[in-house]
């Protein structure tokens, strides 16, 4: 249907003046055919009713030879124009008078005692009787041309083209005001729906013309928006519970976070005092007395400060490890080039080492700054620590993008590890060398593991004794994201 | 009185058919005839000049349920109970006589006496170019109670 | 420790064995002569406006030049110490050096909000508190030039 696409009022007025116009169409087409198989009879029964007057009237003519008033009886036919000829005949067959008087009399056909009636030529011809007291005294022939009937069909076709285009008329102007009947509630429907819908306001209602199917579609549509209306408003109430209760927690963690802020201050401050009396006495001892002691003495003083030293190692680790925790990443572009440089320049300054660090060009980042530069101190520092021990000493610093990650990697060739402990690595104070062996709390690997781990990365290694060791993490490729 | 067939001349024929023809084209009033069924008369008076023709033209004929009949009349008086009368020729004086006798009836009074509607006839016969011609006199058949159909009267001279 | 005329050194430390450390490094480089230790921020106040058992104390021509400030003290603790000095325009001129082990962020910008001169954390190691304690008396008793 073509009407497919069409709003409904125009499909509605096409339909009415569709099957009106047809309906027209048809009419006046069976009429026109009826009248067309029995014009014939029509034009017949019309001329045998005008040569039945003739005829009577012109008995006497026929009765007593007369001629003249013969021919002006027939003459009468001017009246009649559709009538091209006519013949009077006597009873023997002879032609008596004829009309019109110019006409070819070679044209009229001989004579036929009976009624009777026949189209030929285009011309319908007949012949009649003529009798008087039973009496035929001769015959009548008239001849009829056709253009009555084509002018009557052209009437009739001029008339059925009015009557069609006045009858279309009427039919577009009533359909459109009938038509609203149906579309008003159709669109009033779909003018609340598509208000509904723009709007994303569901207090809205449409409005019910009257009780039939599309008032009921109404009242169902209307029962849908009461529905999603009262579910939108338990969705609302739950996510203000919701919300409520995230806000409860909210405070509950932020409170958890300041008992802990207040905890590990009271710890950096409260552990540190006796920790700087033991070392700072154990000093002073050294300086006053260490002449009185001897080696061994000396020695267990030493073990005495060099323990000092490393539990105050231990509580700065372990605080900041538990500081970050409760820190929220800020993240921001990091250039990764500068902020390795100086994470060696400034090991460099304080730690001077004999290890050549190369620093391969790096992707940036988009990550916590500090935490960040944190992960670098500590793999950077590591691996300058433990590959000290080594003739020629080398740290690569490298990256490169793999399966949506981008991935960092330090490298040295100094002692190594286990491959086969690596999973311990990482641990909160897990150390896979001695105190002996090199310095080193067990905390700085935890920290990089935990600042990573925040990050949405991951961290691994893999090390071969005496050959050196390779620390890994990545973090997700923001770009791909 | 059955006369031998006796064939008159064309032009006494077609009078003949003439006058059998005059009685479809004339009224005669309802006393004119005693019953339904009683003769409608065409008499001739004077010499005959039909011969047998006009009896065998109406022979078996029938107007309006009366049978044709013919009678011959050779005096006056005789010519009683006649509808249609011819008269022959007649002398002007027996013309008269005859006219005014039946004036009191309803008689159709045909001849084709030059002098015929003057002196009172209703129809004359006339021959122009070769045609019998009628002179009607519709006035003198009324006033006898004859009603004359509209068709004869228009061939009238 | 000289109650007297030109104390150039106030501590305020209430950790015995800090205050100990404290002078013997400042000794080893001469500059423990006019120290003055005091053990509690209300004791510090006294001695600065010449209240209590400092009542007869000169407290215009004879102000510290530098006051050593520890924060966690009993009674009055370090930050109300510094508040009071720094508002005093008796004191508010003498340079207070935050001396303490406190490394939170937010405590070291309340003092120099408050208007400490410095803030140095107390190292565990001796020595590096030794030096720390050294650089200090150096720089704030002989290159610095005090407002007083």
């Amino acid at each position: 249907m073509i009407l497919k696409n069409t709003p409904i009022r125009q499909k509605l007025m096409a339909v009415i003046l569709l099957i009106s116009g047809a309906v027209l169409l048809l009419t006046c087409a069976a009429f026109i055919a009826y009248e067309y198989f029995t014009f014939r009879k029509h034009m017949i029964s019309q001329l045998s009713t005008l040569g039945e007057i003739i005829a009577d009237n012109s008995t006497a003519a026929l009765a007593f030879d007369s001629q003249d008033d013969a021919n002006q009886i027939l003459a009468a036919l001017d009246a009649e124009p559709h009538v091209v000829a006519a013949g009077l005949y006597d009873e023997e067959g002879n032609l008596f008078a004829h009309y019109p008087d110019r006409l070819a009399l070679n044209s009229l056909p001989s004579a036929s005692a009976k009624k009777e009636f026949f189209f030929e030529n285009g011309y319908l011809h007949g012949f009649l009787p003529v009798m008087q007291s039973n009496k035929q005294l001769g015959s009548l022939y008239l001849r009829s041309n056709m253009d009555a009937v084509y002018a009557r069909f052209m009437l009739y076709g001029q008339i059925a083209v009015l009557v069609v285009a006045v009858c279309i008329l009427l039919a577009y102007f009533l359909s459109r005001i009938l038509q609203k009947g149906i579309s008003d509630p159709i669109l009033s429907l779909a003018e609340t729906a598509q208000a509904v819908s723009s709007k994303q306001d569901y207090s809205l209602r449409a409005p019910k013309f009257g009780e039939d199917e599309i008032g009921f579609l109404a009242d169902d549509f209307n029962q849908m928006l009461e529905r999603i209306q009262s579910q939108n408003q338990e969705i609302v109430s739950f996510n203000q519970k919701l919300e409520q209760k995230v806000e409860e927690r909210t405070m509950q963690l932020a409170e958890a976070n300041k008992e802990l802020e207040s905890f590990s201050y009271s710890v950096s401050h409260d552990l540190r005092a006796p920790l700087r009396a033991v070392n700072g006495y154990a000093k002073i001892l050294e300086e006053d007395f260490g002449t009185v002691l001897d080696d061994e003495g000396r020695r267990l003083l030493t073990v005495v400060q060099d323990n000092a030293k490393r539990m105050g190692l231990l509580i700065d680790d372990l605080l900041s490890f538990s500081r970050l925790g409760r820190k929220d990443i800020m993240k921001s572009y990091v250039d990764m080039n500068g902020l390795v440089k100086s994470v060696k320049d400034d090991i460099e300054k304080t730690t001077p080492h004999r290890a050549k660090v190369i620093i391969h060009p790096l992707n940036p980042l988009v990550a916590d700054r500090s935490l960040i530069n944190q992960v670098m101190v500590n793999l950077l520092s590591n691996a300058i620590k433990y590959s000290a021990g080594v003739e020629s000493p080398v740290v690569e610093v490298k990256s490169y993008k793999e399966d949506g990650e981008v991935v960092y990697e330090v490298k040295d060739n100094g002692a190594g590890f286990n491959n086969l402990y690596v999973d311990k690595l990482f641990g909160v104070f897990q150390r896979l060398h001695s105190n002996e062996e090199f310095e080193g709390t067990g905390v700085g690997l935890a920290l990089v593991k935990r600042i990573i781990t925040k990050h949405g990365g991951r961290v691994w290694a893999n090390g071969e004794i005496n050959k050196g060791a390779t620390f890994y993490f990545s973090l997700p490729d923001n770009k791909s994201t | 009185m059955v006369q031998p067939r006796a064939v008159p001349s064309k032009e006494y024929q077609i009078k003949a058919v003439f006058l059998y023809n005059f009685t479809q084209f004339v009224e005669w009033p309802a006393n004119s005839f005693n019953e339904a069924e009683s003769p409608l008369i065409i008499g001739v008076f004077g010499k005959n000049p039909f011969g047998t023709y006009l009896s065998e033209t109406v022979h078996g004929e029938k107007i309006s349920g009366h049978p044709l009949v013919v009678k011959y009349y050779s005096k006056v008086e005789d010519a009683e109970g006649c509808h249609i009368l011819f008269v022959n020729q007649p002398k002007t004086t027996d013309l008269k006589k005859v006219l005014s006798q039946l004036k009191s009836r309803s008689v159709l009074t045909v001849s084709d006496a030059s002098t015929f509607i003057q002196d009172g006839g209703m129809i004359q016969f006339l021959t122009k170019s070769n045609k019998i011609r009628l002179l009607i006199n519709s006035e003198m058949a009324k006033a006898s109670g004859l009603t004359i159909s509209s068709k004869l009267l228009r061939l009238s001279e | 420790m000289e109650k007297g005329n030109e104390i150039e050194i106030l501590l305020v430390e209430d950790n015995l064995n800090d205050a100990e450390l404290t002078i013997r490094a400042l000794r080893k480089h001469n500059m423990a002569n006019n120290i003055l230790h005091l053990k509690d921020g209300a004791a510090a106040l006294d001695f600065l406006f010449g209240i209590g058992e400092f009542k007869h104390r000169d407290t215009i021509s004879n102000k510290p030049k530098v006051i050593l400030l520890d924060l966690k003290m009993p009674k009055v603790n370090g930050l109300e110490v510094l508040e009071k000095i720094k508002s005093e325009e008796l004191t508010n001129t003498i340079p207070v050096v935050i001396l303490t082990s406190s490394k939170e962020h937010p405590d070291v910008e309340k003092c120099y909000a408050l208007g400490a001169n410095s803030y140095i954390v107390k190292p565990v190691e001796f020595d590096s508190f030794l030096k720390a304690v050294s650089d200090l008396g150096f720089y704030w008793l002989l290159l610095n030039h005090s407002p007083i």
